[in-house]
């Protein structure tokens, strides 16, 4: 018997999990025309929420926008599985005014697998990877635990919260990638054995419980919006009927049954020793942290139109079985209300972002790519996003083009790779609009007009609809510079009508004292935007430059002196001495070609 | 959030006019300002008696300077047409006299008319983004920055530098914990914190921004810390002012850098007492009945020490009863200095005088050097006390606009947060941009500060 079978194909692009990261990638990858294959443990997890039952939210709704916009599917597909849909922030302004939808799950889930499905150029495999084979410091093969071995240019790594996971539900705990799956331990090994570091996270989940079980009649009800906004382009309208959430409250008895029980949490008796997300707490740290908090409140949202099953929002719980009945009971309107899957943590290896380039992939080793929670970050939004970038620009290192780096000012996604690419984590990654500092200029009614270009460049938007976005585009800042348009020539339908010209253009035109100021700041950063620094810069040249600065730079690698004055701990002398040294050397190879 | 703001502090916006004196402060009878960008001929026409227009390449010309309506100084302007100029902008050459004073005054003129001070290496940096400077002169930039970045390291770590830097932190926590609970409300996903008392907010922008404003005021109060204490001379025609300068300068001659203004009849020198810098102006005798236009210029240039001095030292003859010079002397002194500046009546020649009478000032004799040390104690006992508190003031031109800048971003937000209707995401904006202008003078307040401050005030996420 052989001991591998070397499948007899060869892939450009290898992507390994199948969740909000796996899928954009695949997609982005095998739509612009790469060989691609999708590796998932199992073909019915794809795309899983495994948390709470929604898309977008503050600076998450627009980061859903941008990928849309760049071609990503979410968007489309959030759209598709909507049950319930609201516009947060409209009175806090436009650029904080973010959209976000309940969705069905398994709607979600099965829209997605349809999709991969129907996508040309793209092959799904239902198998495990367990290895990356390198051939000197390029990727060569993918091999599974089956023991195929798949020939590849590039792989992308988007394998969530299951490289070495482990569950803890109180102080019991086992192995796992998420409640119902099995952990991947080789991969992780394997990355390791390439010299990649791991580093563990953690995070965690509410229970679910049964809706017959609810007594919705002292809740407060949460009704969706009547005019519910498509997140995506290509989303004509909203036509599932939309259903209401719940809001409820826990009470001093809650506090109190979470008080006594600590010494059986995990988080709190030193089992997990990994750091969660601060913005996404657990009930038992919240009551902890916030003790005065006489209450907190719950919301409860279905997790789909064909099942009972409701997602409790607010009651992230690591604490036991039993504690997490009372915990649950205490709850006014949940006195009598049943428990159908418990809420759990989970710890997971992730890969510290300072190891990659600006285009996702690694600095250790060619071809090799990163996406999602395995980067340190957390919520749907942002892996789909990195997905998106990773898979496109896997596929762009194949052609040998270059790759798609968005700036902080055309992008959160640009914002969010800089940060994490600049910065590291040390807790999960969540986007929040206050990490722009161009925030006035990235909003969600504005994404297409600055990211369309992109979209159109890639061919992930087809070029039929250049010319109708291009009028709109036309029209929009014809508006926000004060000049009338005939708004008659846009469509009176679809993503580029004149009222949305009228409303974009609008909002810049009052807010164009401060978009300027925003834009200005932008403008001087875009010449260091364009300063590239060589992949393979002597640091050690600049002599005057701090040891302390040069470590850094040197483990940061930055892309471009931009990128470089974001490194924390450099001051503006070390950018300066950097500057120089680069502009000199493109004046260098200019005298001499 | 204020991600960008090193890259602003860097990076010489091309489109402003900086000015900054190009030769060192306090060491010559002459200094020269050097202002450069787009605008310098404009600035400079605005700073002067000189009509704006485009002057020649090289022209040069003596102008009156000017801050509104008062002569600051007559000096040799030369002007260089960019990019015929080191720099390769418009730039602005002037020669005026060496009195850190004029020098100061000149550059507050030119920075109220639009100009800003320029950074450490700005104008080579300049040059060399302008195409100026070839590859081996780039190479010498970089050694120019490293030196200037490894003085102003040390610049920093000097008491003055940190009681500043204490003080704008302390400016910039305040301002960091308002953006928390600002950011805190754009960033809430879930309408979980309630709503923001705006009146509240208000009045905390305020206050941090009459703390920046008084921290700016004390750029003028902290200005002795570089440019030295400043000691003004004055009594009748022969009371002995200049016998005593003397007297104080031969005590310690080796470290004495005279300035002797040449055109002038106010002689500047300057000494080290305790540690303290010391500069001595010696005017004209303050008489009335100066005649010719030189007395009378002498006689303003006196006036306008005793204006700017911290302390005067008022000196009488001993030896002679009090005369109607005398207290014509005494007057013109009281009514000339500022509030806030310490008179110290002095007796002279203790030496000549016969009668030992118990005097309500110090007795002196510039012969003996009787009462010269009890002066010295005297005029440094307040300043040695004072200066921890005095080193926290503001003492270059680069901070105070840092905090003026500051101060005007706070007063825009309290307008902003007492519109009831503007919404939460602009005010947000100048606060930014406030912490931004703090970090200017601190460094950079990165966005987990802010998100940091948000998790442990709030409790929110689900």
């Amino acid at each position: 018997m052989k001991k591998y079978f070397v499948f007899p194909k060869k892939f450009d692009v290898i992507v390994i999990g199948a969740g909000h990261a796996g899928c954009e990638a695949a997609l982005a990858a095998a739509r612009t025309g790469a060989e691609t294959l999708l590796l998932t443990q199992s073909l019915d997890s794809i795309a899983r929420m495994s948390c709470n039952p929604s898309i977008g939210g503050v600076g998450k709704g627009q980061i859903v926008k941008e990928l849309d916009i760049l071609g990503g599917e979410m968007g489309r597909n959030a759209d598709k599985a909507m049950l319930g849909c609201h516009m947060l922030n409209t009175s806090r302004g436009p650029a904080v005014r973010s959209p976000r939808a309940q969705c069905d799950k398994k709607l979600y889930q099965s829209e997605m697998k349809r999709t991969l499905e129907k996508q040309p150029g793209l092959m799904i495999m239902q198998d495990e990877a367990a290895r990356i084979i390198p051939k000197g410091q390029k990727i060569s093969m993918v091999e599974t635990v089956r023991g195929t071995r798949y020939l590849t240019k590039t792989a992308v790594i988007a394998s969530g919260t299951f490289l070495r996971g482990t569950i803890h539900i109180g102080l019991r705990s086992f192995r796992g990638g998420r409640y119902d799956d099995p952990a991947a331990d080789l991969l992780s090994l394997s990355l390791e054995d390439l010299g990649i570091k791991t580093k563990r996270l953690k995070t965690g989940t509410p229970m679910r419980l049964n809706a017959r079980s609810i007594d919705f009649s002292v809740c407060e009800e949460q009704l969706p919006d009547e005019n519910p906004q498509p997140f995506s382009w290509r989303t004509p309208v909203i036509t599932n009927k939309l259903l209401s959430c719940a809001i409820t409250r826990t009470t001093a008895s809650t506090a109190e049954i979470i008080r006594s029980s600590l010494d059986e949490s995990p988080l709190y008796s030193g089992k997990i020793k990994s750091v969660g997300p601060r913005y996404c707490p657990s009930i038992e740290d919240k009551v902890v942290k916030f003790p005065h908090h006489l209450e907190h409140h719950i919301f409860l949202e279905p997790e789909g139109f064909d099942t009972n099953e409701y997602y409790v929002n607010g009651l992230s719980t690591s604490l036991p079985e039993h504690t997490q009945w009372d915990m649950v009971h205490s709850v006014k309107g949940l006195e009598k209300a049943e428990i159908i899957r418990p809420g759990y943590a989970i710890e997971y290896d992730y890969f510290d972002p300072q190891g990659l380039d600006y285009s996702l992939q690694s600095r250790i080793l060619r071809g090799l790519f990163f996406a999602g929670q395995v980067n340190g970050t957390t919520g749907y939004e942002e892996a789909a996003a990195q997905g998106f970038m990773a898979g496109l620009n896997a596929a762009k290192f194949c052609k040998g083009e270059e790759p798609l780096i968005l700036r902080r000012d055309e992008a959160y996604i640009g914002v969010m790779i800089d940060d994490l690419i600049s910065s590291g984590v040390d807790e999960p990654y969540r986007m929040f609009t206050s990490r722009a500092e161009y925030r006035l200029m990235l909003r969600q009614d504005n994404a297409d007009l600055r990211l369309a270009k992109y979209g159109f460049d890639s061919g992930l938007i087809p070029a039929c609809h250049k010319e109708t976005f291009l009028r709109y585009e036309e029209a929009a800042h014809a508006i926000s510079a004060g000049f009338s348009f005939d708004l008659s020539n846009l469509p009176e339908s679809g993503p580029w009508t004149g009222a949305r010209a009228l409303e974009t253009g609008n909002i810049e035109k009052e807010y164009g004292v401060y978009i300027k100021r925003n834009q200005i700041e932008a403008e001087k950063m875009k010449r260091f935007v364009n300063l590239k620094i060589p992949d393979d810069f002597d640091y050690a040249g600049i002599i005057s430059l701090s040891n302390e600065a040069r470590q850094k730079l040197i483990k940061v690698r930055p892309g471009t002196i931009a990128q470089a004055s974001h490194i924390p701990g450099l001051t503006p002398a070390d950018i300066q001495l950097l500057w120089i040294s680069i502009e000199s050397l493109h004046n260098f190879k200019k005298k001499r070609p | 959030m204020s991600r960008c703001s090193y890259i602003i502090m860097i990076l010489p916006d091309l489109k402003k006019t900086i000015i900054a004196p190009a030769t060192p402060q306090g060491k010559g009878a002459l200094a020269v300002i050097r202002m450069s960008g787009p605008e310098a001929f404009r600035i400079f026409a605005a700073i002067s008696s000189r009509r704006f227009s485009c002057p020649a390449h090289k022209q040069v010309s003596l102008v009156k300077i000017k801050a509104g309506k008062t002569v600051l100084d007559e000096a040799i302007v030369v002007f260089f047409k960019g990019p015929n100029s080191y720099s390769g902008e418009d730039t602005v050459e002037i020669s005026c006299h060496g009195s850190a004073y004029i020098v100061r005054e000149i550059l507050n003129a030119a920075i109220s008319c639009g100009a800003v001070s320029a950074g450490p290496g700005e104008f080579t940096f300049r040059a060399f983004l302008n195409g100026k400077l070839d590859l081996s002169e780039a190479e010498a930039v970089n050694a120019l920055i490293s030196s200037d970045s490894a003085a102003s390291h040390h610049a920093a770590i000097t008491q003055t530098e940190g009681f500043l830097s204490a003080m704008v932190s302390g400016l910039k926590d305040k301002s960091v914990t308002l953006l928390a609970e600002i950011e805190a409300r754009l960033d809430d996903s879930d309408g979980l914190i309630p709503e923001a008392d705006l009146n509240y907010f208000s009045d905390i922008s305020e206050q941090i921004r009459k703390e920046v404003l008084s921290a700016s005021e004390s750029f003028k109060a902290g200005r002795h810390i570089k440019e030295g204490l400043k000691i003004v001379f004055a009594g009748a025609p022969n009371s002995g002012k200049s016998s005593l300068m003397n007297a104080f300068l031969g005590y310690d001659r080796a470290i004495v850098s005279p300035m002797a203004g040449t055109t002038r009849d106010t002689l500047e020198s300057s000494i080290e007492i305790k540690g303290l810098k010391i500069c001595l102006t010696d005017t004209a005798g303050l008489d009335s009945s100066a005649g010719d236009s030189i007395e009378a210029e002498g006689m303003s240039r006196a006036l306008s020490a005793l204006r700017n001095a911290d302390i005067v030292l008022l000196l009488k003859d001993s030896s002679e009863p009090e005369s109607k010079a005398d207290k014509l002397a005494a007057g013109k002194v009281k009514d000339s200095i500022c509030e806030g500046t310490k008179i110290i009546k002095i007796f002279t020649k203790a030496d000549l005088s016969k009668h030992k009478r118990k005097r309500n000032g110090i007795i002196v004799s510039s012969v003996t050097g009787e009462g010269i040390e009890e002066l010295k104690n005297k005029i440094t006992e307040n300043y040695l006390s004072l200066s921890a508190e005095s080193a926290s003031a503001i003492t270059s031109a680069r901070h105070y606009e840092a905090l003026s800048a500051a101060a005007k971003e706070l007063k825009e937000l309290s307008f902003l947060l007492k519109r009831r209707n503007s919404p939460l995401e602009l005010a947000a904006e100048h606060l930014r941009a406030a912490l931004n202008c703090f970090g200017l003078i601190t460094g950079e307040t990165a966005p987990d500060d802010v998100l940091a401050k948000i998790f442990s005030s709030f409790c929110v996420g689900k």
